[in-house]
């Protein structure tokens, strides 16, 4: 049986009197995109600064690929890329020198290697110069370079398109997802974009308060929300106060002049069909509608902070 | 698993050469020495009867105050400034042990100690050879220390004047740990270095504070350069036993702070 790419188990933090982490357990599968999601606070960042322990954990087990954290740290991080929060970097010295510095830690890295990873990332032709010249995008993708320099095998990264415009994001965004598709690399991503976590990964974990909150697979958590019927109309719809005078609709929310939004009481869409033609409407089109990640984590969370 | 102490020392060698401030520290120090000669020159002294008088007394001086100050000054930012740049994470992410990096850190700080008291060196030499020659040490009477006692001397003082200054470079190490905002950290380093100089007499502490001994390898030099009697023992020995418990107690405190320190926000 394959080891997991990543494995926390029974995970705690304390700073003090503030449990940060409690008893937090998951398993992120290899050749995966995952998402790690939570309100502000939730224990996110703290997690993941966990596994480089630049925090340490006041209980419980990391492992990577098997191998215990506390048992052979140096050969545990040799397979992991990590970028925490906004990555720094040494602002008087050029992004390639960054590289260099990074690249020396891993050992085994080639110059192609950072001329490799330069282009990719799109910075080849400012690898040069001083990183103080960079933009916020700019830093961000070098950390994202920084971080896949070593050819890791899981990659952990805090927030990773922070400050990217939206072109920028998808190139990298893209560019994991090739990396994942094609060298099997295991991308363990936590983001407050939820639209970046349902494109782009096939499992999610959700923290809230330190606690594991849920997880699985984002197609499973996302499947048609079949109460829920999107129905597009050959014409202008029909007034929702008249549609809920049917005990059968428990909600109609306009979307736009034709379309409406209807919550029923069954599951039962030939039932509004039928309902509706009887009525004098009549109807082009009738879907489930897809539950959205953001509706998904506000109603784990029950929370309506940020991601 | 291999070693990672050699790459980064590499790296911070790297970083270190392509700053500012360690060259305005040298640059501070040697015109420390350059003022000392004009001002030598100017007034004449015993002290400077000879190259090894004057060489002595360049290096108190500049040892007594900038060049510490700097020294110290580097070595608090060596930590400090990457806990508060964030470029710390990204270093510790890394397949290294913090104890690795740590040492790394006060290598860095060791060298650019040597690197200064080097440069001063070098200079004071090549000033002093504009005036004096470096022979025997004597008087009317004749010849008192000869050149290659003189010559073995003043290479045990420019060995032992590293003594001091490796605690000094660990107690900036220690406050650059414990302090992470680099600012912060320099003038906490910088003040209490001030205060204590200050007070110890005051207070009576002056015996057990071991900034004293931080020119004494070159006050030694400076007796054997006027051709007056001297006495390394047993002095030196207290100079080598309190630095060493000072540095020491500075290393393992710092070293064992920083092994167990949370680096979050």
């Amino acid at each position: 049986m394959t080891a997991p790419a990543l494995a926390l188990e029974d995970l705690c933090k304390r700073f003090g009197r503030i449990h940060a982490v409690e008893h937090l357990s998951l398993e992120v599968s290899p050749g995966q995109m995952s998402g790690f999601l939570g309100p502000n606070g939730a224990g996110k960042s703290t997690t993941l600064y966990m596994i480089p322990r630049l925090v340490h954990p006041s209980g419980g087990r990391i492992r990577i690929f098997g191998v215990d954290l506390r048992q052979d740290f140096k050969q545990a991080l040799r397979s992991v890329g990590v970028m925490v929060e906004a990555p720094a970097f040494y602002e008087y010295l050029s992004g390639r020198k960054n590289l260099q510095l990074a690249a020396r830690l891993l050992g085994g890295v080639q110059s192609r290697d950072i001329d490799e990873v330069l282009e990719r990332i799109g910075l080849a032709d400012r690898q040069h110069d001083k990183v103080r010249t960079y933009s916020q995008g700019m830093k961000q993708r070098l950390g994202i370079g920084r971080a896949v320099l070593g050819k890791p095998r899981l990659l952990v990264l805090d927030e990773p398109t922070n400050g990217m415009d939206p072109e920028g994001t998808r190139e990298i965004l893209g560019f994991l997802q090739h990396r994942v598709k094609s060298d099997g690399l295991t991308v363990f991503i936590s983001s407050h974009l939820l639209h970046e976590v349902e494109e782009y990964c096939e499992t999610v974990f959700v923290i809230d308060k330190g606690h594991l909150v849920a997880s699985g697979n984002v197609r499973d958590i996302l499947k048609p929300h079949e109460r829920i019927v999107r129905t597009t109309f050959a014409g202008q719809a029909p007034d929702p106060r008249m549609l809920l005078a049917d005990a059968r609709i428990k909600h109609v929310e306009s979307i736009a002049l034709d379309t409406l939004e209807i919550m029923l009481a069954v599951d039962d869409s030939a039932w509004l069909n039928q309902h509706l033609l009887q009525a004098g409407f009549r109807v082009s089109a009738i879907s489930p509608r897809q539950k959205t990640l953001k509706e998904f984590f506000l109603s784990i969370t029950g929370d309506h902070r940020n991601a | 698993m291999r070693s990672q102490l050699l790459p980064l020392l590499r790296n911070e060698t790297t970083k270190a050469i392509r700053r500012k401030l360690p060259y305005f520290g040298l640059l501070m120090g040697g015109l420390i020495c350059v003022l000392t000669h004009v001002a030598m020159a100017e007034i004449g002294s015993a002290d400077t009867a000879n190259a090894w008088g004057y060489v002595a007394l360049s290096m108190q001086l500049v040892f007594a105050d900038i060049g510490l100050i700097f020294i110290l000054v580097f070595a608090a930012m060596l930590m400090s400034d990457e806990t508060r740049s964030g470029t710390i994470r990204a270093a510790l992410a890394a397949p290294l042990s913090r104890w690795e990096f740590y040492l790394a850190k006060a290598a860095t700080g060791l060298l650019y100690m040597v690197a200064m008291s080097l440069v001063c060196l070098v200079l004071s030499i090549m000033l002093a050879r504009v005036h004096y020659g470096f022979g025997a040490v004597g008087d009317s009477l004749g010849e008192i220390y000869s050149r290659k006692m003189v010559l073995a001397n003043f290479l045990l003082a420019w060995v032992l004047s590293w003594v001091p200054l490796a605690a000094i470079v660990f107690y900036g190490l220690f406050l650059s740990t414990v302090v992470r905002s680099s600012g912060a950290a320099v003038a906490v380093s910088v003040g209490t270095l001030y205060v204590i100089e200050f007070t110890k007499h005051l207070v009576g502490l002056d015996p057990y504070i071991f900034t004293r001994y931080i020119t004494y390898p070159w006050q030694i030099l400076g007796q054997i350069a006027q051709g007056v009697a001297y006495q390394w023992q047993p002095e030196i020995w207290k100079m080598l036993g309190l630095c060493g418990v000072y540095g020491v107690v500075a290393f393992v405190g710092g070293l064992i702070l920083f092994v167990r320190q949370d680096l979050n926000d």
